[in-house]
């Protein structure tokens, strides 16, 4: 394995962390294809990170040492978890672009629990306002669905970033074509999903009040 | 159809803050008639949504954290109109109003649908607030793109959370108050009149 002088820092935007999510997984395949490269690597939980503003500084000097700064999240509700969003207005506050000696560069992986890719892409372009802002060199987002679950396909897509994270190349056009289709048929996908979560519901003993409407007033 | 607002303000209160508009946003709404109910957010100690799923399928329709962020739940599917009132951030919103739209999700139910061709989740309540999205721009980082990416993030938030109509602006908060005035009682008007 040759060794280079550059460094890659996953930021884990899940609140489950690096170990327990979807978003560690992905991030780490990428990461786990960088240090292959001989790349070095550094990991920082966001949600740990808003919590302390000695966690805050570690992140901020963290950032300053990276080449990469690569995000893996998960989509709430179109946007990026809380924490994640004030993670990112305390670095672009910190960071302004005019005065950055080093411009890392920004990637990220997000992942969704709908089906279609495609609802990551206004997350994606937030994502890249937010490496304009904070002086970061935008690369590629990865757009997933399905919570990120990897086929072939995907892991073919990550494998493409970590080659173009690796040579400074443009992530090629493949690496969207491979993502962009549904891992599942929508019906089937719809079809599994809702008896999951029956299943789920049922080994909680609440399958009959999954309906329930706790805040129903005026007839709702 | 009711006339109970409620406007979740996410001020972030570091020169970026969003009470001069929310005062705006008030009196129009109380001339049109509404009842306005204000929650600023940046005061309310919310906890993030763990991403367990817990408000669906152990305490369905209730999040599995005990704090005001269950409140602020409550309060939106409630209402009969929700104004998300946000400093711009990166063309989204701030943390502090994020922090209470995360922990919104048990007011629909974990099954999935399609709408409009693509996947979401299905009503938990019969009724659903209208919408409006006002960002302020405070920081003078304006981007020409912001105000088109907020117009979209509020019509994705809207198929989402089912609201029955929605409308967006975006305000700079070094223009003149008649202006920001007119581009609320605009955004306003075309909400509660259709």
């Amino acid at each position: 394995m040759s060794t280079t002088n550059e460094r890659i820092l996953l930021l884990i935007g899940s609140p489950k962390g690096l170990e327990g999510s979807n978003s560690g997984r992905l991030g780490s395949r990428v990461v786990d294809g960088l240090k292959e490269r001989g790349w070095s690597s550094e990991s920082i939980h966001l949600h740990q990170a808003v919590r302390s503003e000695e966690a805050m500084e570690q992140l901020l000097a963290a950032i300053r040492q990276a080449d990469v700064v690569l995000l893996a999240a998960p989509l709430y509700v179109d946007s990026l978890p809380a924490p994640v969003i004030r993670a990112f207005e305390r670095i672009a506050a910190e960071r302004k672009p005019e005065d950055i000696e080093r411009v890392a560069r920004f990637a990220s992986i997000l992942n969704c629990g709908f089906v279609e890719p495609q609802q990551n892409r206004t997350c994606q372009r937030m994502l890249k306002r937010f490496a304009d802002c904070a002086g970061f060199e935008w690369v590629y987002g990865v757009s997933l669905g399905a919570t990120g679950r990897t086929t072939k396909r995907v892991c073919r897509a990550l494998d493409i970033l970590v080659e173009a994270l690796d040579l400074e190349l443009l992530v090629s056009e493949e690496a969207g074509q491979l993502t962009d289709k549904p891992v599942l048929p929508p019906w089937l996908y719809i079809l599994g999903g809702n008896m999951m979560w029956k299943q789920w519901a049922d080994r909680n003993g609440v399958k009959d009040r999954l309906r329930a409407r706790p805040y129903a007033a005026n007839g709702n | 159809m009711g006339t109970q607002a409620l406007i979740l303000d996410g001020g972030l209160g570091d020169g970026r803050d969003t009470r001069e508009v929310r005062a705006i946003i008030d009196a129009v709404l109380r001339e049109a008639g509404w009842q306005v109910a204000l929650l600023a957010l940046r005061d309310i100690d919310i906890s993030p949504c763990l991403g367990c799923f817990g408000c669906w399928i152990k305490t369905p329709g209730i999040c599995v954290i005990d704090d005001a962020g269950r409140e602020t739940a409550r309060r939106i599917v409630q209402s009969d109109l929700v104004v998300y009132l946000t400093p711009l951030t990166f063309g989204g919103y701030s943390s502090e109003l994020k922090k209470a739209l995360d922990r919104s999700i048990p007011n629909i139910l974990p099954f999935f649908q399609r709408i409009k061709r693509e996947i979401h989740h299905v009503k938990r309540y019969a009724r659903y607030p209208r919408l409006i999205g006002i960002g302020v721009y405070s920081d003078g980082r304006a981007d020409p793109d912001d105000e088109e990416l907020f117009e979209t993030l509020i019509h994705r938030n809207a198929i989402n959370m089912h609201a029955p109509a929605h409308a967006t602006c975006v305000v700079d908060d070094a223009d003149p108050n008649d202006l920001r005035r007119c581009r609320i009682e605009r955004v306003v008007e075309k909400v509660i009149g259709s």
